[in-house]
């Protein structure tokens, strides 16, 4: 029975503690929590007792300024000095998400059943989210770039998660003004593959299902990893071109970017792996075939599904020793219901499967038993 | 030296050098390739590397081609609209007749979401985007046309033109609002135009369009210049003004329908290159107007061409950017002068 006593005087302890303390002590505080963060370079999460605080540190290319949240459990108490930043009340009980690669997040997490808006749904390609839609549990929302203001105040979601492509935002400030929670997410900004997969974490924080996100990214990251290893036992490292002509430009990734980097750990040898930069070239159609036109497989062309559609869109593409020996391999195969492509919405969440994928394609030998999920090989 | 002797000399120089500027436009592009090797692979095919001999057969000569029937097929349907509407600021773009063409081009690219399947397979191959967009720029010439029976002050037609090219572009911006990232990606590079991508079969049709196109404007030839002299004028001449009419928009539109199409709405050409040719030849009669604007449209286009490949470079401008550079200060100079006369 000795341990009341003792509780009792911790406890009265502990509040004279806070009572004394002062906000420069709190400030101190904050700064000394663990990023939770490892990967991505654009998120940062700090959790305290009964809050936690989210900064996106890169919410578009280039951003000079940075978006710090402050995620507040019911009845827990906000130290002055946060109480400049937006506030949002956790565990959100409905949400609007503005692109399909915040889906996979929200199942995974088993809280799908929360989405109550999106702009344009007929993107999402997810089965359990699609119920949802069908079921008519998920509204539209407008287009990205403006979204339905008057639908969004009516539907007074408890937090909508946006993007900015630049420090313009003018639907996003009217939303915030009118009284509604915005948060901007920059996951697309991300290049490192384990990178945008962590962005998990952002959705976790929201629902207060921190240690279930960090589950489940910490999977991904092993498996991600297991696989990397394995893709080094590789004996060669075949050439890759990648990207498809509109009209007369080919795009092509650029070398530091989040597709390139993928080719790269899946010991392949990508033809523009040295370019700088994490956006995509537009290059000549002259140059492209004099260096790619022996390359021996060729991924990502575009959206296609078929060769046939290929060569009918461009018949330059006949040309290439890919194409002749059919080592092109597309993700426009693999849809869901109302044509959204399964590759754009999973592959950011999911990036182990890519690289499987991947190894299978470039050294089948690695993974003899592996069935290609995102990409297939166009007939 | 007479007219006709220095017209003479001007004609020779001017195919001598298209044909240079031909030659020129094929040896020149992103991939060096040896003077020697160019030769090669147009007359005996027997060039140093594979790859070589594909891109000047398959990919430079039928961009030359584009850029000659597209240089030809532009500047006289501006010829012709510049002539029937009497007014020297009038071109198949400012009429909105691109805008028209890219409506019909828009609905078929945007548009497949509202289109029954079968229908927007059909009218996703070349051939369907060829007839939508002629059919395009066919109704708004018309509509242009109705309205200027209405109204016969020229600044009042051109700016109902105008209209006509807000309105269209009203509704391609609509399409765009419902259509999927692809499908922009697609619009929006067409519309920035572009000669190279064409294969060797839309080269065909093109070339039967603009035959067309051209074979109705010779025979408009004697009916233009009834026109300069004004409609009554011609009439009492014995002009079927209306039947005459009509061809020339016909010509007009499958000329600027059918670049458009393939190419994208290339501005300034059509309005700009017929007062080149005025300028140089000092006439007003079409018989001389006419081969020297074709001849000069596909020299300027060829030169423009060169131009946007950015030759030995890895980057390539998009083919508007350097027509508007050609047309723009054509159209300033001709303001101002117009202004100037009045003054």
């Amino acid at each position: 029975m000795k341990f009341i006593p003792n509780t009792l005087l911790y406890f009265l302890v502990l509040v004279l503690f806070i009572q004394c303390k002062d906000v420069a002590k709190k400030e101190a505080e904050i700064t000394t929590a663990k990023n939770e963060i490892q990967y991505a370079k654009g998120l940062e999460i700090y959790n305290y007792e009964g809050f936690s605080v989210v900064k996106i540190t890169n919410p578009w290319p280039d951003a000079k300024e940075n978006f710090t949240y402050v995620l507040q459990q019911k009845n827990s108490i906000i130290p002055d000095s946060l109480k400049q930043f937006t506030t949002i009340q956790i565990p959100l009980k409905s949400i609007v998400v503005t692109s399909t690669t915040h889906i996979p997040a929200l199942e995974l997490l088993g809280v799908e059943n929360t989405l109550v808006g999106f702009p344009n749904t007929d993107y999402i390609s997810s089965v359990k989210t699609r119920k949802l839609i069908d079921a008519g549990k998920v509204r539209e929302v407008g287009t990205n770039e403006t979204l339905n203001s008057e639908v969004l105040i009516d539907m007074a979601p408890d937090l909508i998660v946006s993007f900015g492509l630049n420090n313009s935002n003018p639907t996003l400030d009217n939303l915030q003004k009118s009284g509604l929670k915005v948060m901007l997410n920059g996951d697309w900004t991300e290049q490192s593959p384990l990178g945008k997969a962590e962005w998990i974490k952002f959705f976790g924080a929201l629902y207060g299902l921190n240690s279930k996100a960090n589950t489940i990214f910490s999977d991904i990251e092993k498996e991600y990893n297991t696989t990397l290893a394995l893709a080094k036992k590789a004996t060669s490292k075949p050439t890759v071109l990648s990207g498809a002509m509109f009209q007369d430009q080919w795009y092509v990734p650029q070398g530091q970017s989040w597709a390139s980097l993928f080719l790269k750990d899946a010991q392949a040898n990508y033809l523009w792996a040295d370019s700088n930069g994490t956006g995509s070239l537009a290059l000549p159609f002259e140059t492209i075939l004099e260096k790619a036109q022996e390359a021996e497989f060729w991924i990502a062309p575009g959206d296609f599904s078929s060769l046939k559609e290929m060569s009918d869109s461009n018949p330059h593409y006949k040309q290439f020793d890919s194409f002749k020996n059919k080592k092109v391999y597309s993700y426009g195969v693999n849809k869901g219901a109302k044509g959204g492509i399964v590759y754009f919405e999973w592959s950011p969440t999911r990036p182990d499967w890519v690289l499987k994928d991947l190894i299978s394609i470039f050294h089948p030998e690695l993974l003899p038993n592996h069935k290609l999920f995102f990409f297939q090989k166009l007939e | 030296m007479t007219q006709t002797n220095r017209n003479t000399i001007l004609f020779i120089s001017l195919i001598i050098g298209m044909l240079l500027l031909f030659l020129v436009n094929i040896s020149l592009g992103s991939v060096s390739i040896p003077i020697k090797d160019v030769f090669n692979s147009l007359t005996t095919g027997n060039c140093s590397k594979e790859t070589w001999q594909y891109i000047i057969l398959n990919y430079r000569l039928p961009k030359a081609i584009a850029a000659i029937l597209v240089g030809m097929g532009l500047s006289i349907s501006g010829l012709l609209m510049q002539t029937l509407f009497k007014n020297p600021l009038a071109g198949p773009y400012v009429l909105g007749l691109s805008s028209g063409a890219s409506l019909g081009v828009a609905i078929v690219i945007l548009g497949t979401s509202f289109l029954p399947t079968f229908l927007s397979s059909i009218l996703i191959s070349s051939y369907g985007i060829v007839l939508a967009s002629s059919l395009g720029s066919f109704l708004v010439l018309l509509a242009v046309l109705a309205v200027s029976q209405q109204l016969r002050d020229t600044m009042a037609i051109l700016i109902v033109g105008l209209m006509f090219g807000s309105l269209t572009n009203a509704i391609v911006g609509t399409l765009t609002y419902f259509s999927t990232a692809e499908q922009l990606q697609k619009f929006t590079f067409w519309s920035l135009g572009n000669l190279g991508n064409l294969s060797w079969s839309s080269i065909a049709v093109l070339s039967i369009c603009i035959g067309i196109g051209l074979l109705l404007s010779v025979f408009s030839i004697k009916p233009l210049n009834a026109l300069l002299l004004g409609e009554n004028y011609a009439k009492s001449l014995g002009l079927n003004y209306n039947k005459a009419r009509l061809i020339i928009i016909f010509a007009t539109s499958i000329l600027a329908g059918s670049i458009t199409a393939f190419a994208g709405p290339i501005a300034f050409i059509g309005l700009a290159v017929p007062h080149i040719a005025k300028l140089v030849f000092q006439t007003s009669n079409h018989t001389i107007l006419f081969w020297s604007t074709m001849l000069f449209g596909a020299i300027i286009m060829l030169i423009c061409d060169s131009i946007s490949q950015l030759p030995g470079s890895d980057f390539t401008l998009p083919i508007n950017a350097v027509t508007s550079i050609f047309g723009a200060p054509i159209v300033i100079w001709l303001l101002i002068r117009k202004r100037k006369m009045i003054g």
